[in-house]
């Protein structure tokens, strides 16, 4: 028993440090031959299932198709929950993670993240004509999503305002309808869902002004700067080279169901 | 109401991006379950043995290996060991392995005790029968013992059983393509059919379920034509 038990310790021990002692990331992923993102496999327009051919797309899995291109490998989509992608990068499983991720200082402790591809801002989603502002909303109450930090800032933000959470932003949006919240609040990309997801879409505007930034950053590997440096110089080819503009228009542009204007520019360094 | 929107997809939730993709939807929870069902009995019947041996080393195992499995949700069985089993194997375990394996390692513990309950619920006398015929002890057991419990265990089996296809649909959360992930990809993408999703995936379930029930009550009735009890 006790020898099974030191073996069983010693091989832990073995696997962890085969783990720690890898090669550059760059260098692996071209020996493979393939680059393993992960991917949100159930947030339009960002990662989701397509109705007909049943395959992830989205914004982010296009992303990850112009990086793995830059890199001259294929690319392998993986499916992540936000409770799995940080886990899945530590342990390699996947190699980077784009997967609406805000790049959060308490995240950077274990990960490390690459410049804002995308830019995610919290704002309203009232009935048009009631609410223009946030100190509109004094008194009144706001629908949000248990747990979210969406519910925290609004709070920071207005605090005059009662926050009412629910299970999903679908109830919240019914709780809107039935004039029981007065606003929703949460990412400005979820709301163009929700307001797309009525028959009237016109009946509702989003509004006010930015409540809490979102910036989603890939993440990656900790430490292994080599790699972060490709990544980095990559978005920003992405975005100089005007291919970054042609993929935010195919999922956000004026013709899209999700349309939020281009207003910020990407980090260039010089 | 948007019926259209689960007729429109209800391939997608029946199997999932098959065979353009993986396999999911209800065949992949169904797969699951069977392969589940299939490994927790092997698991359970050998732990269930263990336990009731007279040997301390045989002994200690199984009841260690019960009691914590039953002393943990099945939810952090298996977030748990799908971060571990990397470290353990060297490489990673896809998703739906690694549920698989957590459903069988859970199950197993389960069905342990059923296999436990069901020996000792027999007359001490047909043990001792046996040894008196000049079977040896694992004889005995493999021809006289278990033959007998293990169609008393029947309807427990079932009952853990059923509750196991119930509860694949807790690997939503590693990401596998299972019915409950199917649903809420598509219920994330249209927003606007969650009530007519959920009562489709609920109908689903519940016709799997029934139809594991109904063939138990079957068998149970097949088998008991040759059980000689209460006469």
């Amino acid at each position: 028993m006790r020898k099974l038990s030191l073996l069983l310790i010693v091989s832990l021990l073995l696997s962890l440090g085969a783990g720690v002692a890898q090669a550059g990331k760059i260098d692996d992923i071209k020996a493979r031959g393939t680059l393993v993102c992960g991917v949100k496999d159930s947030q339009v327009p960002f990662g989701y299932v397509d109705e007909q051919t049943k395959q992830i797309v989205g914004f982010e899995p296009d992303i990850c198709a112009y990086i793995a291109g830059k890199l001259g490998v294929k690319i392998e989509l993986k499916p992540v929950t936000s409770s799995t992608r940080i886990p899945l990068l530590q342990q390699g499983s996947v190699d980077l993670v784009a997967a609406t991720m805000t790049h959060k200082l308490e995240r950077d402790d274990v990960i490390d993240f690459s410049i804002t591809y995308f830019p995610a801002v919290q704002k309203l989603l009232v009935k048009k004509g009631t609410v223009k502002a946030l100190a509109d909303l004094a008194g009144k109450k706001v629908g949000s999503v248990k747990g979210s930090t969406s519910e925290k800032n609004v709070k920071t933000a207005q605090p005059a305002c009662e926050v009412v959470s629910f299970e999903t932003y679908p109830e919240a949006f019914l709780a809107l309808k039935q004039g029981k919240v007065v606003a929703v609040t949460t990412d400005a990309p979820i709301l163009v869902g929700l307001k797309y997801s009525d028959e009237n879409p016109d009946n509702w505007e989003i509004v006010g002004e930015d409540i809490a930034a979102e910036p989603y950053g890939l993440g990656l590997a900790e430490n292994d700067s080599d790699y972060r440096d490709f990544i980095n110089k990559t978005l920003m080819e992405m975005w100089n080279s005007g291919d970054y503009k042609k993929l935010y228009d195919k999922w956000f542009g004026p013709n899209t169901k999700f349309y939020i204007p281009l207003e910020w520019k990407m980090e260039i360094w010089p | 109401m948007h019926w259209d929107v689960v007729y429109n997809n209800l391939d997608y939730f029946l199997w999932g991006a098959f065979p353009k993709g993986p396999l999911g939807g209800l065949a992949m929870s169904i797969v699951l379950a069977l392969l589940g069902i299939f490994g927790a009995f092997w698991i359970g019947l050998a732990a269930g043995l263990m336990r009731l041996s007279r040997n301390g080393f045989v002994r200690w195992p199984a009841t260690v290996y019960i009691e914590v499995v039953r002393g943990t949700p099945l939810l952090m069985l298996i977030f748990w060991f799908y971060f571990l089993a990397p470290i353990l194997f060297g490489h990673t375990l896809p998703a739906a392995e690694s549920a698989l394996t957590s459903f069988i390692v859970f199950t197993g513990a389960y069905v342990a005790e059923i296999v436990r309950a069901g020996v000792l619920s027999l007359p001490r006398g047909q043990m001792e029968a046996a040894r008196g015929s000049g079977l040896s002890h694992v004889q005995a057991m493999s021809h006289v013992i278990l033959p007998q419990s293990l169609r008393n265990m029947i309807p427990s089996f079932v009952n853990q059983f059923v509750s196991l296809t119930k509860d694949t649909s807790l690997a939503y959360i590693i990401g596998v393509d299972e019915l409950m992930r199917n649903a809420t990809q598509v219920n994330n993408r249209t927003y606007n059919a969650p009530t007519e999703i959920f009562i489709t995936v609920a109908v689903l379930y519940f016709i799997v379920c029934f139809a594991l029930t109904s063939f138990s009550r079957r068998l149970e009735k097949h088998i008991m034509r040759y059980q000689a009890r209460n006469r």
